[in-house]
């Protein structure tokens, strides 16, 4: 794949001969790899010089072409977005579904899996400025009385104690699945995976 | 916007956050991914396609995969990266379904019209040096630019790449040392 593509290149070559024998291929390679091991015979080629700087002014502009298009574009229009969300299936995330203790053997209550999430992620509104992300539920959940560990990921505000923002978003977890999903629960492990600068003016404590 | 009645406001969180909501079924969380993305995922899926095509329709089905596969994402911090995969996949199948057989050697008709000198003065140099780049990425063949789209905006393996294109790696290979060349030289020229 070597051969000449005609563009008529006005001074500038980057074909073998113009390139101490390497190749443009090989060139990306050799950038790719931050031009480690040093290759003396690519290094000391001046052919090959003027292609490496070539290449690498390009690599910074394919990044910042996407971001001066990113710019030009409008944001997203509400209705669109909305078309989308409308679209999506909401009870593919249901997950397992939880039993519930009843009062007639007949009965059969329960919640799903997805709902419990929904749960952890209303504790964390309860905890001002802690939001949580993923989080997952260890354990046969299907069975009354088995024992769950639920692992939750936090973002926190800079600036708040961090284990005392944990603890009480431990409490509010807790409270919640034990009084509305009635879990055996084992544990909660909470990890802050971001912590961040609030918006200048926002509220930080109730 | 997020329904919540106090706390912080979800549309700023981290990324991880936010996707590691949706993927947990929040679909207001999955809404702020849809709004932060879609400018960018817009303008890479218009790079890939050179323009005609519905990028519009394009990704909207990327989110809808999205949201479908959101949950098998490992790292939730690189939905960013993520989502350009999708959108990258779902233009070059829309590519293909309209163009059938890869014109991998289009390079050998390629006209080269001479640049519009209307060009302001004023710019600022990295601006005028993007405009070249759009130009010189206009004029290559679709292969070819795809390629080096997926390179070097979507940073995709030569691996990825070639099972996008469905050619072999080596394929791959000369289509994107011939579009640097292309582009290289174009810039050069128009300097």
């Amino acid at each position: 794949m070597t051969r000449d593509d005609s563009t008529g290149s006005g001074g500038l070559g980057f074909e073998p001969e113009d390139l101490d024998g390497h190749t443009m291929d090989e060139l990306g390679d050799y950038l790719d790899a931050g031009r480690t091991p040093a290759d003396p015979s690519i290094d000391a080629s001046p052919g090959c010089r003027i292609a490496l700087d070539a290449l690498e002014r390009l690599r910074r502009l394919g990044p910042a072409l996407l971001d001066q298009d990113t710019a030009a574009e409008p944001q997203a229009d509400e209705n669109w977005v909305r078309s989308i969300i409308n679209g999506i299936a909401r009870d593919a995330r249901a997950g397992r579904r939880i039993p519930l203790s009843v009062a007639e053997p007949d009965d059969d209550l329960g919640i799903t899996e997805g709902a419990v999430r929904g749960l952890i992620r209303s504790a964390g509104d309860a905890v001002p400025g802690v939001l949580i992300g993923r989080c997952r539920l260890d354990g046969d959940v299907t069975i009354p009385g088995a024992p769950i560990r639920i692992d939750v990921e936090a973002s926190v505000p800079y600036g708040l104690p961090i284990v005392r923002l944990t603890q009480r978003l431990r409490t509010e977890i807790g409270d919640r699945l034990r009084t509305h999903a009635e879990l055996n629960i084992a544990g909660i492990d909470i990890v802050v995976h971001d912590v961040r600068d609030l918006p200048k003016g926002g509220g930080e404590e109730r | 916007m997020t329904g919540q009645d106090f706390g912080p406001a979800l549309d700023d969180a981290d990324d991880r956050t936010i996707a590691g909501r949706a993927a947990d079924g929040d679909v207001e969380a999955f809404a702020i991914l849809v709004r932060r993305y879609t400018p960018l995922l817009r303008a890479y899926a218009r790079r890939i396609l050179s323009g005609t095509a519905s990028v519009d329709d394009i990704v909207q089905e990327s989110f809808v995969t999205a949201w479908q596969r959101l949950p098998e994402l490992d790292d939730m911090g690189r939905v960013r990266g993520w989502l350009m995969r999708i959108v990258s996949r779902k233009a070059i199948d829309e590519v293909r379904a309209t163009r059938p057989h890869l014109e991998v050697d289009g390079a050998e008709g390629l006209e080269l019209p001479a640049r519009p000198g209307d060009r302001p003065d004023q710019r600022a140099e990295q601006r005028a040096e993007l405009t070249a780049l759009a130009d010189a990425l206009r004029e290559l063949p679709d292969a070819q630019r795809e390629s080096w789209v997926l390179r070097e905006i979507g940073g995709c393996s030569y691996d990825e790449i070639a099972e996008q294109l469905e050619q072999p790696v080596s394929t791959v290979r000369g289509l994107l040392a011939r579009a640097r060349k292309h582009i290289i030289v174009r810039m050069e020229e128009w300097r």
